[in-house]
């Protein structure tokens, strides 16, 4: 057991005691190390300007990975490398990449350069060739307002990877995984100024200081997954708890792993496993989530945030609700009593709320695949493709045999307090031939089976309209014979603006946080 | 080589890239520096009864609570008319007016002295939009009038009239650097502030006279921005004088500032315009006729309103010429932070208006748009008098939509897009060519001047410091290179400093595009007294009497730091020796240059004159794909031709072109300022308004110089760039209408205001979804 953070910054050693380590690391940074060249605009990951990157020790090597520093606590750093904007210089030269953003005028004002330059190192520390493609999806959680991003684009595209340093050669590894591996085996507390910081080094640690914390104060700690929504939530004013618990970094929960049952093979998701290793994970084994998670926030997003903190946080917006509540998955929880599965209907409870009890948390999330002649579509609909909140989204799965649809599921989000599946709207298509006028019958009656909010997203008509439109959507592209029987769609028209290859609708956006 | 011309890399671009360049809050707090925040009123209108600072003053680290009653200069401040409190009297105007400014040791004590604040207020009738104001009768200035021809005649020549009402939404200018300033209390009164500004001077200006000293008692200090266009125009003041207030009470350095949420919430965005508008035609599409009634909505206070919207009635013709025309503008007085300057100032609302009358027009006689378009384009050599009487001199408008109809093939894909949309269940496409021609120059005459200090040192190193104020814009890096050229020395020898107003006085804002214009122009006097000097010092160095050379100042050239006389190229002298010779002999080494654009008047009485001393122009072609299911919309090909004279720094430019044209289709497409009905902001950070991401630009998006010879009137024959392109990002707009013509057949125009949201673009779909569905 530690009372000191020990992490790396820019090839150094550091050790963070006391108050320091509830600081947002862009504050950290810019006011106690002296390093202001990362920046703060929104305060809420919605702007890049503050991405720094976080080394992490996997499988016995460095993994460097695009963070969102105004948004990730000092403390959820313990056994990383943190790499700044100024720690990306070679000795004094400017990096490649660094010199073609020079060249090709990438920066105008500079206010957002230094988030973007540590992006796009992110994205070349792979070593893959950078296309425009993989630049603009590298870089949808980082707004410009100046250049229009062209410049950027090009820069990133001319940058010779033969020249450019990756970190591990500007970074040599071998000193800091040791050192790092050795740390991230303790568990860590720090207490300061009456609150109290728990990072466990296994499940039942992490499992006993819940119950631990539940008896002696009465209430759980805050259950910090990638802490993307409540690191927001506490930079625009919320207070934080007393007490609060990391376990992004605990590799028991981090791992992904696929089970058979009946049919069907199940995924069985760590409950500490981000976004982008669900994805990664998904690619082969449910493409239409993976693709659909690309509007998922952003990178930096996905990098940090986790599934099953997205269904902790239980918001109507949350991006992964939807398709779960139609996947069936089910929540497999633990606390120092014991384990149990909850299926995902009975875990959403309402407004942010779950069936969790006060000393549980999440473990795993069991997500099935499809089974044979089983499809999948998701649709996200905002105000903008790319980084956005959805104003509504629609989950639909069924299975389309001998002409007929059945195991009908339609779960939308952004239409109610919660997401729940729409039973009359399922039983209106389950056993009938997908006919266009039997899917106007169900978008009428989804219409009138919601009543959802006018705000900031969108009125109550232009959302009723959408739940409508969506399952057109979808009657037209079962109508039009478009599924190939692998639940992918082929694109019925030209692709929107050819970044992928559905002509889906698109955007995203959605917040991880690990609350319990 | 020259640099002129040159593709010279941003000056600051090597401190970018690396988190070098330093911005006001990157610099690590002053010994003793605290730190200072509003109290909001959280009201968008009331009456104050009561405010009482006295338990703030008690929460341990704060030191300051300062209300009106505090503020010892003047408490009321504004650019044109001083018509808005800093803080508020009786009466709050705005939602977030600051009531009273807190200065503390740290952020903790700030927020918990800013709580600890009790503020008493009746709320009163809030009027909020346009609309309201008019019924109201709420407006700040009597109406404004500018006409040519005679309306009358026109409608009746006309075969046709189109009328209607379209509302322009502002949009929030979403520098990434909030409103910032730091100051620094200096002896016997004295204040040092460093702003984000545009408009150093200004802020010098505010601060002296809240402070209640001579402006001499006041030094702003502006070394860059995070991102202006145009919101740090007026608006950097107030931060700035805020934490002036704290300062001089205090005795201590002072920073204040907004972060994001309120700087959004709580300062002015470009104004929202609506436009009553009626107009005549002829069968081919020729506008006959066009009465206008713009209103723009104001916000709390005067600020810049008056000029933003003479700019909108300067451009309601935009590239047409109207022949019979009658513009008239008002400004609704609401409870809304004051509106202000964004870039374009009023011109993209003008434009937007008539763009659209010309779209109607367009559907109306079931013409193509561009025809429309092209067929009421400005003259070269007739039809080239504006509505206000300046003459569109080297007009290439007609050159600019010929050439890029053809290089973009409108033509071809005008028929491929009316063969998809016939097809497609699922898409629709939209196709539009659109124009800008933009005036340069303040309206107002007297801020057409600018001057600029060059100092060279005795290593042959240069300084130069002009009013401009770098905020990414590239306007340091133009100068560097105009003086480098004109001296004779390399780009490297000059430097541009931070902008101060003890260097240069009374200096204008840096805005209306014309920042290199002005204050490169006054640089390029002051180089030319400089080397009417060092050729007489050169000449009589390089001269040669007895071999019958007598020296001749006219003889001496100076390039890339080497000084020879043309008569004896093979005698050559460094830059830094002339410099050594020229202080041997005690003549000045430093000269101020002063420059007044010539030839700019414009008489708002009679709403004639020529206020702009030329135009830029430019077209873009855009093509956008919407989902007709869910009205979402993607801008997936832009074809863009700007003439830019010749342009100083074209990688600079082509930078100005591409941000300005992504900025404007932002402000089409998905940036919407939502308000609750008491006034508040609900699109108050990035998560909420939606700016464009890199995948919302297209990534077919093809830039173009127009080579024009003939511009010849302004500095190094080029043509100001900044404020002209985010006029194309309505080509966005227009194609998104341009859409909208397939869902409902040509003879029904669905009525789609500005922007051209996702939500806008379905509802005006929705009546036809289902009826497309069955037609399948």
């Amino acid at each position: 057991m530690r009372d000191a953070l020990h992490l790396y910054l820019n090839g150094r050693p550091l050790r963070v005691t006391g108050d320091d380590a509830w600081l947002m690391l862009s504050t950290f940074l810019r006011r106690r190390r002296s390093l202001p060249g990362t920046k703060v605009v929104c305060a809420e990951g919605d702007c890049g300007s503050c991405t720094a990157l976080v080394g992490r020790v996997e499988d016995g090597r460095l993994v460097y990975r695009s963070m969102l520093s105004c948004i990730q606590r000092v403390a959820q750093l313990d056994a990383t490398h943190v790499v700044t904007v100024e720690g990306l210089l070679e000795g004094d030269r400017l990096n490649a990449f660094q010199e073609a953003m020079v060249r090709e005028h990438g920066a105008q004002c500079g206010f957002c350069t230094p988030g973007i330059v540590s992006a796009v190192q992110g994205l070349m520390e792979s070593g893959d060739p950078l296309d425009t493609t993989a630049v603009r999806r590298g870089l949808t959680g980082n707004l410009c307002r100046c250049t229009g991003y062209d410049a950027i684009v090009r820069a990133a595209v001319a940058t010779d990877l033969g020249s450019h340093r990756r970190l591990d050669e500007l970074y040599p590894p071998e000193p800091i995984v040791e050192a790092l591996s050795s740390a991230a085996s303790e568990s860590v507390t720090v207490r300061s100024g009456g609150r109290t910081f728990f990072k466990p080094a296994t499940l039942d640690e992490a499992l006993g200081f819940l119950a631990a914390a539940v008896r002696d104060e009465g209430k759980p700690p805050m259950i910090l997954g990638g802490g993307t929504d409540l690191g927001v939530v506490h930079n625009k004013g919320e207070e934080m708890p007393a007490s609060a618990m990391f376990i992004g970094g605990l590799d028991e929960l981090r791992g992904l792993r696929e089970e058979a049952s009946g049919d069907r093979g199940v995924l069985v998701v760590g409950g500490a496993t981000t976004l982008k290793a669900f994805q990664s994970a998904l690619a082969e084994r449910l493409p239409e989530v993976a693709e659909f998670l690309e509007w998922f926030g952003s990178p930096p997003i996905r990098h940090a945030g986790t599934v099953a903190g997205n269904l902790c946080t239980a918001s109507p917006i949350g991006d992964t609700l939807p398709l779960m509540q139609v996947l069936d998955a089910e929540v497999e929880v633990a606390s120092a009593r014991g384990r149990r599965t909850i299926p995902m209907a009975d875990f959403l409870t309402g407004y942010r709320a779950t069936a969790l009890e006060v000393d549980e948390m999440v473990i795993a999330v069991r997500v099935p695949l499809l089974g044979p002649d089983e499809h999948l579509r998701l649709y996200k609909v905002s105000r903008r493709k790319d980084l956005d909140i959805s104003s509504v989204s629609g989950a639909f799965a069924f299975r389309h045999r001998d002409g007929v649809v059945d195991r009908v599921r339609v779960a939308y989000g952004g239409v109610a307090a919660t997401v729940s599946r729409m039973g009359e709207v399922e039983a209106v298509l389950e056993g009938h031939p997908p006919t266009l006028d039997r899917f106007a019958a169900a978008a009428t009656l989804a219409a009138e089976s919601i009543t959802p909010l006018t705000d900031v997203r969108g009125s109550a008509d232009y959302r009723r309209t959408l739940c409508s439109n969506l399952l057109m959507k979808l009657g037209h592209e079962i109508d039009g014979g478009r599924f190939n029987g692998n639940g992918r769609v082929d694109s019925p028209d030209a692709p929107l603006n050819g970044s992928l290859e559905l002509a889906v609708t698109g955007q995203t956006n959605g917040r991880d946080g690990g609350a319990a | 080589m020259p640099a002129v011309g040159q593709n010279i890399a941003h000056d600051s671009g090597r401190l970018h890239v690396s988190g070098a360049s330093v911005f006001i809050d990157d610099r690590a707090p002053l010994p003793g520096e605290l730190v200072a925040g509003i109290v909001p009123s959280p009201h968008a209108h009331g009456r104050l009864i009561r405010i009482d600072v006295a338990e703030a003053l008690r929460v341990p680290g704060v030191l300051a609570a300062l209300t009106a009653d505090d503020v010892p200069g003047h408490n009321h401040f504004g650019p044109v008319i001083a018509n808005e409190a800093l803080l508020v009297e009786e009466e709050a105007v705005f939602l977030g007016q600051p009531v009273a400014v807190i200065g503390a040791e740290d952020e903790d004590s700030l927020r918990r002295g800013i709580a600890a604040v009790t503020v008493e207020m009746e709320p009163l009738p809030a009027v909020l939009n346009i609309d309201a104001a008019i019924r109201a009768d709420a407006y700040l200035i009597e109406t404004r009038l500018i006409e040519r021809g005679d309306v009358r005649a026109g409608f009746a020549e006309a075969d046709g009239v189109v009328e209607g009402e379209l509302d322009i939404a502002g949009q929030e200018q979403f520098y990434l650097e909030s409103q910032i300033a730091l100051a620094i209390p200096g002896e016997s009164g004295q204040m040092e502030v460093l702003s984000s500004t545009q408009h150093p001077s200004e802020v010098q200006a505010m601060v002296a006279e809240a402070l209640g000293v001579p402006f001499n008692h006041v030094v702003c200090t502006c070394k860059r921005m995070g991102g202006a266009f145009g919101g740090k125009e007026t608006q950097a003041a107030q931060p700035a004088m805020m934490a002036a207030l704290i300062a001089q009470r205090t005795g201590k350095p002072v920073r204040f500032a907004y972060g994001k949420d309120d700087d959004m919430r709580f300062t002015g965005k470009r104004h929202a315009f609506k436009s009553f508008y009626r107009a005549g035609y002829t069968n081919d599409g020729r506008l006959t006729a066009l009465d206008v009634r713009l209103f723009s909505n104001g916000g709390c206070s005067t600020d810049l309103s008056p000029a933003v919207l003479e700019r909108a009635m300067l451009h309601t013709d935009n590239t047409s010429y109207l022949p019979n025309v009658r513009v008239t503008g008002r400004i609704c007085k609401t409870h809304l932070p004051s509106n202000t300057a964004f870039r374009g100032f009023g011109g993209p609302q003008g434009v937007a208006s008539t763009e659209h009358v010309l779209h109607e027009v367009a559907v109306a006689t079931g013409r193509d748009p561009l025809d429309v378009r092209r067929i009421n384009c400005y003259g070269t050599d007739d039809r080239n008098v504006t509505h206000y009487g300046q003459i569109v001199r080297d007009n290439t408008l007609p050159e600019l939509f010929d050439s890029l109809r053809a290089e973009c093939d409108y033509d071809g894909r005008r028929a491929e897009i009316d063969r998809f949309n016939a097809a497609s269940a699922m898409q629709l496409r939209g196709l539009a060519v659109s124009g800008v021609k933009f005036g340069i120059s303040f309206t107002r005459r007297a801020m057409n001047q600018a001057n600029a200090l060059v100092n060279i040192y005795l290593d042959g190193s240069v300084v130069v410091s002009t009013g401009a104020t770098e905020m990414g814009q590239g306007v340091n890096t133009r100068i560097r290179q105009i003086v480098a050229d004109a001296l004779g020395v390399s780009y490297e020898a000059v430097l541009v400093g931070a902008t101060a107003t003890d260097k240069n006085n009374n200096t204008s804002p840096t805005a209306a595009s014309c920042g290199t214009d002005l204050n490169g122009s006054a640089a390029l006097v002051a180089c030319t007294k400089l080397r009417e000097t060092l050729d007489r010092v050169a000449a009589e160095i390089l001269g040669d009497s007895e071999a019958g050379l007598a020296p001749e100042p006219e003889m001496i050239e100076i390039a890339e730091g080497v000084v020879h006389d043309r008569r004896r190229p093979d005698v050559r002298i460094p830059f830094l020796d002339l410099v050594a010779q020229a202080y041997e002999r005690r003549v000045s080494l430093g000269e101020r240059g002063f420059y007044a654009t010539p030839g700019v008047e414009f008489n708002r009485e009679t709403g004639k004159g020529t206020p702009f001393r030329y135009f830029t122009t430019g077209a873009a072609c855009c093509e956008v794909t919407v989902d007709r299911f869910t009205g979402e919309m993607a801008v997936t090909r832009v074809d863009l031709i700007m003439d830019l004279g010749r342009s100083i720094n074209p990688g600079i430019d082509r930078g100005q072109i591409i941000g300005g044209f992504v900025q404007g289709m932002g402000w089409c497409t998905t940036e919407e300022l939502v308000y609750a009905d008491d006034g508040r902001l609900l699109s108050y950070s990035p998560t909420t308004y939606k700016i464009p991401a890199i995948t919302d630009v297209p990534e077919a998006f093809n830039v173009r110089f127009l080579d024009n010879p003939n511009h010849t009137i302004s500095l190094h024959r080029s043509k100001a760039v900044g404020e002209p392109p985010l006029l194309l990002g309505l080509s966005a707009w227009l194609a998104a209408k341009d859409a909208l013509r397939y869902v409902h057949g040509r003879s029904l125009t669905p009525r789609l205001c500005l922007p051209a949201t996702g939500e806008a673009m379905l509802m005006a779909m929705s009546s036809s979804q289902l009826v497309s569905t069955a037609q399948r």
